[in-house]
């Protein structure tokens, strides 16, 4: 994660904005983060006042200045790029939230709860976010999460070298002090799940579950030994399993399949456990890869070594992984995502040794949530109305990437914020 | 390289520029290694006779940051030498005796009359080119001192006629800035017999105040004081009292400049309004001795490009053109014209236009471009000085008989 600028730094940082009319950098983040303004009070020496404007927008403030791709937001507006290069909006975010911390100011107190109880599925950054803000609000929040501990995909999906668990846990720890409840290792499962929140007193449900089900290459052989998906690999990293891959990839040759963020995780994530020799393997060539130029950067900076334009299409060995079979690919025609299509070529398979695949593609709602109640799905997301963030039960609410699919921090932020709105509105609408 | 030497009262210097009587001019061994960075001279670290025991507080200085632009303003309560008189005459003959042709100007400062007497003479038998009588340090411990004496003009003539009695090294009387004219103390000066003036001395300020303990900096263990403060924030003041005295005919004395020197540019504006040689201390605290190369090759490059031959032909070049504001031709009239291609639409300009200005601009959101309505523009010009993109905004003059149009009264 490396280290976070001082205040000398950041106020030399901010010295640089142009203090912008109408700042189109605060136009640019899905939630709503302003740094026009957060900007210019660190340049008035309103440190508090910076502060508060942060994390007033945005209880994750902290963990979308380390984790957002900025350059592609905030950033990419930034004025100052004519001149030479943007204001590192990200880092100045991420220090005046840990100088906050650092002097101890907190600018969010906590409201007296008194009005409806509000359920919410799933703790990461949608669910508490919402959890936030209506709590703010007034409202009984519970939040129900399946796993070990709160975060989502915060925690399970994003390495701690990527995202410290003593900042997240930070942030987390401030949402509940708000008088949230977060029930962990408490899945909402089975038929009619939604129904029995009802019953127990809950007027509203927002459902931020995530996806945690991995789509599978599905090709001969992996079953064997040593072939994982990312969301298994990262998630045990953060687990009594940790040990577990540790032994997995140490000293061992592995290949990552997938060329997005994840796969970047994935791939350095298993590099820092001590693999021998991390190969991505992807099939498009290097700029079609999803991840962040950064990310990027930084896994070949680790010694990550790109496959680019490889398709695996075989595992082999003998109960364990021992080889991968792939064909060599070249781009086609742009697909539906505007990106050349790979073209296997006949012929070209080569056979490379591999002791683990780590498979990172994509990932899909797990089946159990169709269960749930009977909503409307697209797919694999859940119809809402954009307008609310309604689903097709007046009562139930739903964002995140269940269902934008996969999505930005910022944006799981952004509906946690909107549907937080819309359950405050549908509730006091009808007079309770 | 250009000659850069200048004659100041009858001394040769091998170029104008002098470390000013500081911190940076405290002994031989600092000034010994000025000169071999470039400087051609030093006011020497003001010497006092051991009558009375000169302590410094402690700390001594503070900084006055602007944002992130660091001691844009300097303020300290250094006291004049705290070592023995005789190390620093010591100091000065081993000086002139390894360094000729560097020019040592002794500064000193008496604590009575007599004091300047024996001051003035120990240091020109020590070998002493010139002498600089510091009436000007406006934080002096010791009562009835320092600037006190600088706006106490007859003393200013007393003292400088004392010490004109017991030399015959040219007499520099240096100048407080905290005066209304210091055209006033310089004639006092001059009547007392000085041979030069050097000016400013620190101005007399307040740069910081701690917000928890309420102490002003430096906080001299629970107390703050009003005290002297320098650097480029004060390069315009000291800009104003060189053209000042230099455009009085009655005065007539070379100056020593001093006031916020860091670059070629600095120095070539305090030649330009009348000052021979310039001072630098404030500067080299900040930056240290090496800041002279750029002194240096910047003034020998400028004087190149403008045919200037020698650093007396520039002495009070622009003084002929700095005028008093009545002698304006009003009717000759402008506005500020944009270059729009370059605009990157930051959106400043309409920012301060609305606050501060005439209400000229207006903002296109679609195009983030602003709107200039010509007959509302000012011609402030503060539009061109924050805008981020280089030589975008320029002066335009008007034709003659056009009429800047003035806000309506609000309908009531």
């Amino acid at each position: 994660m490396g280290e976070g600028l001082t205040l000398t730094l950041a106020t030399e940082e901010a010295a640089r904005c142009l203090l912008c009319f109408d700042a189109p950098c605060s136009q640019a983040c899905p939630a709503g983060t302003d740094p026009g303004s957060f900007i210019r009070k660190l340049h008035f020496r309103n440190v508090t006042g910076a502060i508060r404007t942060i994390k007033k927008n945005n209880p994750f403030g902290w963990t979308c200045g380390v984790v957002c791709p900025t350059a592609r937001l905030c950033e990419l507006a930034c004025s100052r790029t004519a001149i030479d290069k943007p204001i590192q909006i990200g880092k100045i975010q991420r220090f005046l939230v840990e100088h906050g911390w650092a002097v101890g100011f907190s600018p969010i107190k906590k409201a007296e709860i008194k009005k409806d109880k509000v359920a919410i599925i799933g703790s990461g950054p949608a669910g508490l976010t919402c959890a936030r803000e209506l709590a703010l609000n007034g409202y009984d929040v519970t939040v129900f999460e399946k796993k070990e501990k709160a975060g989502g995909n915060l925690r399970y999906g994003i390495p701690t070298f990527r995202l410290s668990e003593k900042g997240l846990d930070r942030e987390i720890e401030e949402i509940t002090s708000l008088g949230v409840t977060v029930k962990t290792e408490t899945p909402i499962e089975g038929k009619d799940g939604l129904t029995k929140l009802k019953e127990e007193g809950f007027k509203a449900v927002f459902l931020s579950p995530g996806l945690w089900s991995p789509v599978r290459l599905g090709i001969e052989g992996s079953d064997l030994n040593g072939v994982l998906s990312a969301t298994d690999f990262l998630g045990a990293m953060r687990t009594h399993e940790a040990s577990d891959v540790e032994n997995l990839v140490r000293d061992k040759v592995v290949a990552v399949i997938g060329g997005g963020s994840v796969a970047m995780d994935a791939a350095m994530g298993a590099k820092k456990l001590g693999a021998k020799d991390v190969y991505v393997l992807y099939r498009r060539s290097y700029t079609e890869m999803p991840a962040e130029e950064k990310e990027k950067i930084q896994a070949l900076n680790d010694g990550i070594h790109f496959f680019i334009l490889t398709q695996p299409v075989k595992y082999s060995g003998k109960g364990s992984l021992e080889s991968i079979v792939c064909r060599r690919t070249r781009l086609g025609d742009p697909d539906d995502s505007g990106r050349r299509r790979p073209e296997e070529i006949q012929g070209s398979e080569f056979e490379m040794p591999f002791d683990v695949a780590i498979e990172a593609l994509a990932t899909e709602p797990d089946t159990g949530l169709r269960e749930l109640a009977d909503l409307t799905w697209d797919n694999k997301t859940i119809t809402v109305s954009d307008a609310n963030l309604q689903t097709s039960l007046p009562w139930v609410y739903a964002g995140g990437d269940i269902v934008r699919g996969p999505a930005l921090v910022v944006e799981a932020v952004a509906d946690g914020k909107k549907a937080a709105e819309a359950i405050a509105q549908h509730l006091e609408g009808k007079g309770e | 390289m250009k000659d850069l030497s200048i004659d100041f009262c009858g001394v040769k210097f091998m170029n104008p520029f002098m470390l000013s009587s500081s911190p940076v001019s405290n002994c031989a061994e600092m000034i010994a290694r000025a000169f071999d960075a470039g400087w051609g001279g030093v006011a020497y670290k003001t010497l006092a006779t051991q009558m009375t025991k000169i302590i410094h507080p402690s700390p001594r200085l503070n900084k006055y940051n602007n944002q992130a632009c660091r001691m844009v303003g300097l303020q300290n309560v250094e006291q004049v030498s705290d070592r023995p008189l005789e190390h620093n005459l010591k100091d000065i003959k081993w000086l002139k005796k390894n360094y000729p042709k560097h020019i040592v100007v002794a500064s000193i400062m008496g604590f009575s009359n007599k004091e300047w007497e024996i001051l003035a003479k120990a240091s020109e038998d020590a070998g002493a080119d010139m002498l600089e009588l510091n009436f000007s340090c406006p934080h002096m411990a010791i009562e009835g001192s320092g600037s006190k004496v600088g706006q106490a003009f007859d003393l200013v003539e007393l003292f400088t006629e004392t010490v004109k009695k017991a030399v015959s090294i040219p007499v520099m009387a240096k100048m407080t800035p905290n005066i209304t004219d210091m055209n006033e103390p310089a004639m006092y000066a001059k009547n007392g017999g000085a041979d030069a003036i050097s000016a400013i001395n620190t101005v007399a300020a307040i740069t910081e105040i701690g917000l928890d303990d309420l102490i002003p900096k430096p906080n001299v263990f629970g107390k703050g004081a009003v005290s002297g403060y320098s650097g480029p924030c004060v390069k315009p003041i000291a800009l104003r009292f060189m053209a000042e005295m230099a455009q009085n005919p009655e005065l007539g004395l070379p100056i020593s400049g001093i006031g916020g020197i860091e670059t070629w540019i600095d120095v070539l504006e305090f030649l330009l309004l009348g000052a021979s040689t310039i001072q630098v201390t404030t500067g080299i605290i900040h930056y240290g001795y090496r800041i002279v190369e750029d002194m240096m090759e910047g003034l020998s490059d400028y004087m190149e490009d403008k045919g200037f031959n020698s650093v007396s032909e520039i002495v009070g070049k622009a003084l002929p053109n700095v005028h008093h504001t009545d002698e304006f031709d009003l009717s000759r009239q402008g506005v500020a014209e944009y270059d729009l291609d370059r605009c990157i639409g930051c959106g400043q300009c309409y920012i301060i236009c609305q606050d501060a200005g005439g209400q000229a601009l207006s903002w296109d959101a679609e195009n983030r471009r602003p709107v200039m309505d010509e007959d509302r523009c000012l011609s402030c010009m503060a539009c061109s000085f924050i805008c981020p993109v280089e030589d975008m905004i320029h002066y335009k003059e008007m034709p003659k008989g056009w009429v800047r149009h003035d806000p309506e009264p609000m309908e009531i």
